[in-house]
């Protein structure tokens, strides 16, 4: 079959290189997407299992506050015999917070997905800036081993919450080194996203393989696509907070501290507020976008079915995406906001909901009458949609001005963005992983082990979450040491243990998953097809599994979208319900009369 | 029975000089890099805005005022840098690297003056006893022109790097790319300069 011009013109300006031969070029210091994506994979899974940690030790307290941890708490908290004191508590729920969205959830959902499939999706040899790639992976790095740093640090690491509010997180607060060192943390980490969103775009706009037009995008590219515009643009906004923080910190300016500690009236702690949350809501939908696009494919792929109505989820993504640059004051309904301002924000984050349920319901309606098969990474997606459903529709609540009064900083906040950021996102990474593990180590993860985890998983996430939506609806302050010490709230003891015990299961199940992933990706797991799940998207076409150092021998001519199932024709000519993107369909009159 | 949708060969392109292609990516990726910087800069002016906005009096009564003929000046010294780069790229695409390298020199020059005359506002605003650290008026000056300089001298860095190198006509010397993104980052930080000459010192 003779190689047509375009596509030659493409391999001629994504020119071959060999592959690096020394093992620092090859596993460390790689500009290979593929390997860089493995690193945020590692890095962030580490990291999440460390994020998990912390969170059973919170639990831990609102189990039985004051008491001894058991087994580790004497190792970690020698100095109050195992007990977590206040600020310890403090440190815990920061870093948890912290940990999971900047070191955790980003690296694997926007770095390795996001490394791994847009150059594979969308048909190129490696991303538009390879070296800017490592230098990103390497700049996380950094922001990593500072977190790490920060809990050696004297007075402990960060403690003003996820959120670093001043004037808590000034030095009138949390006087420590830990808080300054996650600060430029944070202002690291933000520069490795800023410059993995450039490739991302760019390689997107850029390297698109010939035929492969913006509506023949598979969704989870346009998810990835869309949150590094969010990243480009908000970031930096979060990242002009960290140096302001920094400098109040280190160098003694006024821009958020007040009262009888600043000099000449001080600054504006609302300030950080406003600069925190105008990147703070992007980033919630940065951390679900790429989800959202995952499921869209997997949904479609697991039916057997066309996406339904793929333009509406490309148009409601990208709505979403605009409409989330304009709803952050709803984080702020309780600051003193003008009534008036707090009703537009509040029409704003409600009209949102919309373009969320056009997705959902499109995801339903791929589902409806189609012959569904209940793999692994299909079940976590069906999960991703249940838990993303509960945490949109508590979204509502809070995004109403007279109820968030009554739910505002109580656990009920606490239960709605742990559906969305933490359940859904984390959710739908795994449906990511259990579907990409064979294209990314060319083994097979154990499909037994991983329904396993799907069940634990998903059950526990809903209960222990649910768990926190009740006690925020019975009244549950967040963030409280010991919560039971008010009256209004010492009922709900029993509530928060059933809690804890639950969150503990949650965190055992995940020891499946551990074992499932260290065994196939280190051990001698079973090699994986070129194709196992069949589907017709170029990484899985077209490359081995794992792809080659350059992915694609001949760059492929795309020639239909990413979701061609149950096509009759393709039925008849092929004999199976699915076509690859770039394959050609043998001519039907030729095949009919051969067959005459 | 839903027809095969959307299938069809691949539209017919305009084939690109493999070094045009890269030279748009490479263009591209600065732009969205520039964007990105903005916003960075854009949340330094709102917090400027709202820190102002609360201040009883500005200046504060008892602190000097910020003068204009020397930042103002900069304005005209961060302008004709940006001529000098744009000087430089038609010798660059030609093929001249000398006459180039006196281009970029000559701007690398005018980014050296423009940090003096900025060490000189700040000098004399030190001496009469502005400190970043007294108050929010402070505050913001020394945050917004310290982060803008840091930018010129980042700036400043590359265009000698490239000057260099033009002139010895050593590596890299014979592609204009970098010269022509250095350029755009210069504009850029020209620009935000303006923005920050009327902001910070007329406004």
């Amino acid at each position: 079959m003779s190689v047509p011009a375009h596509a030659l013109v493409a391999d001629e300006l994504q020119p071959i290189h060999p592959a690096p031969t020394s093992f620092l070029r090859r596993y460390l210091f790689s500009e290979d997407h593929k390997v860089i994506a493995r690193q945020f994979l590692w890095a962030g899974l580490i990291f999440l299992l460390l994020g998990g940690s912390l969170a059973m030790l919170i639990r831990w307290q609102w189990a039985y506050p004051g008491r001894p941890v058991p087994v580790v708490g004497r190792l970690l908290l020698g100095g109050s015999g195992g007990v977590i004191g206040p600020a310890t508590y403090q440190d815990l729920f920061t870093m948890h917070g912290l940990i999971m969205i900047f070191f955790a959830i980003t690296p694997v959902l926007i770095g390795a997905f996001g490394n791994f499939i847009i150059p594979l999706q969308i048909g190129a040899r490696d991303m538009a800036f390879p070296k800017l790639n490592m230098l990103s992976f390497w700049t996380f790095a950094l922001s990593q081993l500072l977190m790490i740093l920060s809990f050696f640090a004297p007075l402990g690491p960060a403690g003003a919450g996820w959120t670093t509010y001043p004037p808590l997180s000034t030095n009138v607060g949390t006087p420590g080194a830990g808080q300054t060192l996650v600060v430029a943390a944070i202002f690291v980490t933000g520069a490795a996203t800023i410059m993995g969103s450039i490739n991302y775009v760019t390689t997107v706009i850029r390297l698109r393989a010939p035929g492969m037009t913006w509506l023949r995008l598979p969704l989870a590219v346009w998810g990835m696509w869309l949150t590094a515009i969010l990243n480009v643009l908000f970031v930096p906004v979060l990242g002009s907070a960290a140096l302001l923080l920094l400098l109040d910190r280190s160098f003694g300016t006024q821009f958020f501290i007040a009262g009888a500690a600043s000099v000449r009236g001080g600054g504006d702690p609302v300030l950080f507020q406003h600069l925190f949350w105008i990147f703070g809501h992007p980033e919630v939908y940065i951390l679900i976008l790429p989800a959202w696009g995952i499921v869209g494919d997997l949904v479609s792929f697991f039916a057997r079915k066309p996406a339904y109505w793929y333009r509406g989820s490309v148009l409601a993504m990208v709505a979403v995406t605009v409409l989330s640059a304009v709803v952050y004051g709803h984080h702020m309904f309780l600051t003193g906001m003008s009534p008036l301002l707090g009703q537009g924000f509040m029409l704003l984050t409600l009209i949102i909901s919309v373009p969320g349920m056009v997705l959902v319901f499109n995801w339903l309606y791929t589902l409806w009458r189609g012959s569904i098969r209940f793999e692994v990474p299909m079940l976590f997606t069906l999960g991703t949609i249940f838990v993303f459903g509960v945490g949109g529709l508590t979204g509502l609540f809070l995004g109403d001005i007279s109820l968030d009064i009554y739910l505002h900083d109580t656990m009920f906040v606490v239960g709605h963005f742990h559906f969305t950021m933490a359940a859904a996102s984390f959710l739908g990474l795994m449906a990511g992983i259990y579907f990409w593990f064979p294209k990314m180590f060319g083994k097979q993860l154990d499909q037994r082990l991983g329904r396993v985890h799907f069940w634990v998983s998903v059950v526990g996430i809903t209960l222990v979450f649910g768990g926190q939506l009740l006690a925020g609806y019975a009244g549950q302050q967040r963030r409280l040491y010991d919560p039971f010490e008010y009256t209004f709230i010492s009922h709900l003891r029993g509530l928060n243990r059933w809690t804890s015990y639950l969150a503990f299961a949650l965190f055992v199940g995940q020891m499946v998953f551990v074992w499932n992933f260290l065994a196939s990706a280190l051990g001698k797991g079973r090699a994986a097809d070129r194709n196992p799940w069949q589907v017709g998207t170029l990484e899985w076409t077209d490359a081995a599994s794992p792809p080659a150092h350059h992915n694609y021998d001949h760059i492929p001519s795309v020639l239909r979208g990413p979701h061609e199932f149950a096509d009759p024709a393709v039925r008849q000519a092929l004999g199976r319900d699915w076509i690859g993107q770039a394959e050609e369909l043998p001519d039907p009159v030729a095949s009919a009369t051969g067959r005459a | 029975m839903r027809p095969l949708p959307a299938a069809g060969p691949a539209p017919a392109r305009v084939i690109p000089h493999p070094e045009a292609s890269h030279a748009v990516t490479a263009h591209l990726g600065m732009v969205i890099f520039l964007a990105s910087w903005a916003m960075l800069f854009a949340g330094l002016f709102f917090a400027y805005g709202l820190v102002r906005s609360r201040a009883a009096a500005w200046p504060p009564l008892d602190q000097p005022a910020l003068p204009l003929a020397l930042p103002g000046a900069n304005v005209a010294v961060a302008a004709l840098g940006s001529a000098a780069l744009l000087l430089a790229a038609r010798p660059l695409r030609r093929g001249d690297p000398r006459a180039a390298a006196r281009s970029l020199a000559a701007a690398a020059l005018l980014g050296a003056i423009f940090l003096a005359l900025q060490a000189r506002v700040w000098t004399s605003l030190w001496a009469q006893g502005l400190r970043p650290d007294g108050g929010p008026y402070a505050s913001v000056f020394y945050t917004l022109t310290a982060f803008h300089a840091v930018h010129v001298l980042v700036g400043l860095g590359a265009l000698v790097v490239l000057a260099w190198r033009a002139w010895r006509g050593s590596r890299g010397s014979g592609r204009p790319v970098p010269a022509r993104l250095w350029t755009m980052y210069w504009h850029f930080v020209a620009a935000v300069w303006f923005l920050m000459y009327l902001t910070v010192y007329v406004l």
